[in-house]
């Protein structure tokens, strides 16, 4: 299969099993994780089930194009199944099938691997799936996300699409990669990888993206506090801003030791902030209208 | 009896938790047996529990049913219970009533044995025992509330037992609860808004073997009938039950691949349903890669078995979970995995040798230590200093001085190359290696180089022990030391010193590590003064901004004298034994930890061998000290002063057991001889003599008397002497 093959099947599959099939997320992230469809749905009661490719920007782990399996941007594919199906692990096993990969004819395994991000406030317990020894698949089972305790537990099964594509293919250059028949992954990405690598290490302007950090940030929290609510996904697009700027910085090695965890809490500070709003919101999304009585005054 | 079995099915729950949780599987069970009345005659010892990655397994026998049991009803007392006429009274009458009874029917008792008059009335209330099918419910989700799990996790599971929410270490996903073949009715349900929602799963009498295996229908389930039933249908479904029989299958089959005996092997056990071995090779080109590059590749990050050839490593054996069937499919996977870190492996070997070790020394003002300490540059200028130190305390033979200074000069170089930013846990090692192959390096030098990050566990064959002799051990030790030392006098002297089970910078292990460096490695016939080059690590930092609360150095000291302890206790001498070795004097503790070491050794022999005499000595020994804490001066002893026989009879023992030189067992023993003098000395003087040169003559012989013992031990902190 090459790699757009790959991503038909996955979706086509999600979709058969229930899943809404949306998009990659307009603004830099690290990881699906970071995506609303993720960060926000898998809080509050409301059921969800959700696929989607996502990007994912780790400007310390660029390497000009040069090395064959690290990059500045590669490509999760991102299931939330809320609440985890009792089955769930088989679903997953059977969509292994679905791009081509026969477990029965393979080495599968769980292996203990839970996940954490200190910037979102959030983290899990679960597995990294290996495949003859090879980690293609992160599951985790969501226990809290911006400082919350979730309930009910989302599943999360994050694919790595180009591990998964090299091991396909059996090439061991990602960027040997078919993206489609005609087309190798190196003529879409290489030049951006290189571009975007030079970018963050070297040529990033450290003192504007200081500014667009604190800026970020600054921004995320007025409009979170404007009168009247429903700010929360404004705010959260600021907050995902202010993790991107960490990211440059930090690759650009301008982020001292005493600064970082600084900086990693104020993102999260604000990730929760958001979090809150977003299951507020929710309850009152989700709540019978209550009757109009007594008038409630905010101390 | 009835023949129990319950099998908890789940997700994959981590390996190193299981055998923890088979333990407490088998405790649980026992204890709650126990208390709901349904061990019958049967001990604990028939309890089986067996585990694999996905499920936990119990057999055991139960009571068909709960002795019947008498209750006692206390009812009103009888002054109460009956009136002046002694016809009963509303009291009686209720009470008697409310138990289905005529009040004639009644005892009349005392309740307090030791109040024999104060009499009330009694029902005895007989409560026949449930049957066990109907207690065991209860006792299951009493038994799956009490594993204990390093990490819990929600699954959003309720269980019908009062306590609601039901957290466990992964999803369950079947439950087989068997008595004698019947199934014993237990659910979990959904948990929804924190309520208890619809029926999650029930208790059945159907196991799942291999996810895949065998081939077609894996996963599918088959009933059982009982523990023995349960091993087999689980076998033939590619499953063992019995972790001893993976352990023994994976040891075999490794042997079988030519693969020698390796730790990593262990960890496969509990990883894995059905163990078969593959063998992979490592392409011609890579084995020319230092074997500690290859062995971290495949031992660290793919906890595969090396397989030496010669002197390098040419295949690897691998576990995996499957019948073999598709292995070389399988095997050029695993290949191209262990290939795709070797490729990085290779050229970093190629990169990082294009510069010396000693040119990347200034780099290292980029590797930042601890923020407020400073980079690791400044950190390998201490250590030079904390050489020469040792030097000056005349620790450091003189030929050694050179090539101490150089290894603490060279040993945190290779921070900076991408072999060890890559592969951290090569740093000490890549640096031993790229001394070794840039040429006409002391070997010496680069085997200190290596070796400097250990000892990092406390067995005395632990590493570096027998791969360092000689010159190359003294130097190992000075690094070593020095380095250890170094991050002690740092961290201390920033607050940031370990509390409770808080230990962030695993000082408590570099601790130990000072310690094992001077009991293992250090030559012997000297050894430096810990308190000296401790009072040298902290000189060798800055003066801090604000001075620290407490006196570091003392703080420093009392933690060396307390992993002292830990290491001996670690070593398997009972506390009491430790501490009061630790507590002599000449040399203290701190001056010569292997003197201490020594006489923990004389101290167990000989409290083994003698210990109602050592008793009583050391009874003697605490009625000498209880005075001379209390009156202090000092003097030498003049036997002009003697008036009694007893004084006389005790000078003359001290005297001549001061003479005697020899090991601490034999000077030990030979202070037993004092038991007959000290005691007598006792019964016949009076210490606290009128004349105040008597009495100062005779505490300074008491003194002189305990001074034997200090040299040794200080037998007050002996269990049950203190």
């Amino acid at each position: 299969m090459n790699l757009q093959e790959i991503v038909f099947a996955l979706q086509r599959y999600w979709a058969q099993h229930g899943c809404l099939v949306h998009q990659p997320w307009d603004v830099e992230v690290g990881a699906g994780t970071m995506h609303p469809e993720t960060f926000l749905r898998v809080l509050g009661p409301r059921h969800w089930n959700v696929a989607y490719l996502q990007p994912s920007r780790r400007p310390a782990d660029g390497r000009y194009g040069e090395n064959p399996n690290r990059l500045y941007k590669h490509q999760q594919f991102q299931v939330i199944l809320k609440p985890a199906p009792k089955d769930v692990q088989d679903v997953y096993l059977a969509s292994l099938e679905a791009i081509g990969i026969d477990p029965a004819a393979h080495d599968v395994r769980f292996e203990e691997d839970n996940w954490e991000s200190p910037t979102l406030g959030a983290w899990g317990i679960g597995w990294q799936v290996l495949l003859d020894g090879q980690e293609i698949t992160q599951f985790t089972y969501f226990q809290q996300a911006g400082g919350i305790d979730l309930a009910p537990i989302s599943a999360e099964i994050t694919y790595g699409l180009e591990r998964i594509a090299m091991y396909l293919q059996d090439v061991d250059d990602v960027y040997d990669l078919r993206w489609s028949d005609g087309v190798r992954y190196r003529d879409v990405r290489h030049e951006e990888e290189f571009q975007l690598s030079r970018y963050s290490f070297e040529q990033a302007d450290v003192e504007l993206h200081r500014r667009i950090f604190d800026q970020s940030l600054a921004e995320g929290w007025r409009v979170l506090k404007l009168e009247g609510g429903r700010t929360v996904l404004p705010a959260y697009d600021w907050c995902l801003k202010s993790s991107h700027a960490f990211n440059v910085l930090d690759a650009r090695g301008a982020i001292s030791v005493s600064q970082r965890a600084g900086m990693i809490l104020a993102i999260r500070k604000l990730a929760c902030a958001v979090a809150a709003g977003w299951v507020e919101a929710e309850h009152a999304r989700l709540a019978p209208p209550a009757p109009a009585a007594t008038e409630v005054t905010r101390g | 009896m009835a023949e129990l079995l319950i099998e908890i099915g789940f997700e994959e729950m981590p390996a190193s938790w299981l055998p923890g949780l088979g333990e407490g599987l088998a405790s649980s069970f026992a204890s709650l047996r126990e208390k709901h009345g349904l061990s019958g005659d049967g001990g604990s010892s028939d309890v089986r529990v067996m585990w694999g990655p996905r499920r936990l397994a119990l057999g055991a026998g139960v009571s068909e049913r709960q002795a019947d049991a008498d209750t006692l009803v206390w009812g009103p007392a009888l002054k109460a219970a009956k009136d002046a006429t002694g016809a009963w009274t509303k009291a009686a009458d209720g009470f008697a009533k409310k138990n289905g009874v005529a009040p004639e029917a009644l005892l009349t008792r005392a309740k307090d044995a030791n109040k024999p008059d104060e009499l009330n009335l009694l029902f005895v209330k007989a409560v026949p025992g449930r049957p066990a099918g109907e207690v065991l419910p209860e006792l299951l989700a009493a038994l799956l509330r009490s594993l204990a799990f390093p990490k819990r996790m929600s699954w959003d599971a309720w269980l019908d037992d009062g306590k609601g929410a039901f957290p466990f270490g992964r999803p369950i996903r079947w439950i087989v609860a068997l008595l004698d073949g019947a199934v014993i009715p237990f659910e979990i349900f959904e948990l929804v808004n924190a309520a208890k929602g619809a029926r999650l799963l029930g208790s059945g009498r159907a196991t799942h073997g291999h996810r895949f295996l065998p081939r077609g229908s894996g996963g599918a389930p088959a009933d059982v009938a009982s523990f023995d039933d349960l091993i087999k249908r689980l076998r033939e479904r590619h499953v063992l039950l019995d972790p001893a029989e993976r352990a023994a299958r994976i040891d075999a089959s490794l042997q079988t691949a030519g693969a020698p005996a390796h730790e990593i092997a262990g960890e496969w056990r509990d990883l894995v349903e059905w163990p078969t071995v593959l063998v992979g090779s490592v392409p011609e080109e890579f084995r020319s890669l230092p074997v500690d590059v290859l062995e971290t590749v495949l031992v660290h990050h793919q906890k595969y078995v090396p397989i030496p050839d010669g002197n390098t490593i040419a295949r690897f054996a691998a576990v995996t979970n499957t019948d073999g069937a598709a292995g070389a499919a399988i095997v050029a996977g695993m290949e191209r995995v262990v290939v795709a870190r070797l490729r990085d492996a290779a050229f970093f070997w190629g990169e990082d040798r294009k510069r010396t070790l000693a040119d990347r020394v200034a780099d290292l003002e980029g590797v930042t230590f601890h923020r407020e300490l400073g980079s690791y540059r400044q950190k390998a200028e201490r250590l030079e200093k904390l050489v020469d130190a040792m030097a000056a305390a005349g620790v450091l033979a003189k030929d050694d001085v050179d090539g101490a200074r150089e290894a603490a000069r060279l040993c945190k170089a290779d921070l900076t190359t991408a072999m060890v930013r890559e592969f951290t846990e090569l740093q000490g090692v890549m640096g031993g290696l790229y001394l070794e192959a840039q040429g006409g390096a002391d070997a010496d030098v680069a085997a200190a180089v290596r070796w400097h990050y250990h000892p990092v566990s406390v067995e005395e064959t632990a590493a570096p022990a027998g791969a360092v002799a000689g010159r190359a051990a003294r130097l190992f030790a000075a690094v070593s030391l020095a380095d250890k030392l170094d991050t002690l006098a740092g961290y201390f002297s920033i607050g940031e010193m370990p509390t409770g089970s808080r230990d962030p910078f695993g000082l408590r292990r570099a601790g130990q590590g000072v310690i094992r460096v001077l009991l293992d490695f250090w030559p012997q016939g000297s050894s430096p003064d810990l308190r000296t080059l401790v009072r040298a690590a902290l000189a060798a930092y800055p003066a801090p901004a604000k001075p620290p609360a407490m006196p570091v150095a003392e703080a420093l000291d009392n933690f060396l004298l307390e992993r002292l302890e830990a290491v001996l206790a670690a070593r398997g001498f009972a506390v009491d034994v430790v501490r009061a070795a630790v507590g002599a004097a000449e040399p203290a503790a701190l001056e010569n930890p292997r003197e201490v070491l020594l006489r923990a050794r004389a101290l167990a022999q000989v409290l083994g061998e003698a210990a109602a005499d050592f008793q009583s000595l050391a009874v003697a020994f605490k009625r000498a000290r209880n005075i001379l804490d209390k009156d202090a001066p000092a003097t030498a002893v003049d036997p002009k002063l003697f008036d009694h026989d007893a004084e006389r009879e005790l000078h003359a023992a001290v005297v001549a057991l001061g003479r005697g030189a020899g090991a601490y067992a034999e000077r030990l023993v030979a202070l037993r001889s004092l038991r007959a003098p000290v005691d007598r000395f006792f019964d016949q003087v009076l210490v606290m003599a009128e004349d105040a040169s008597v009495r100062g003559n005779r505490l300074a012989l008491l003194r002189e008397t305990l001074g034997l013992f200090y040299r040794i031990a200080d037998l007050s902190r002996l269990g049950g002497i203190a």
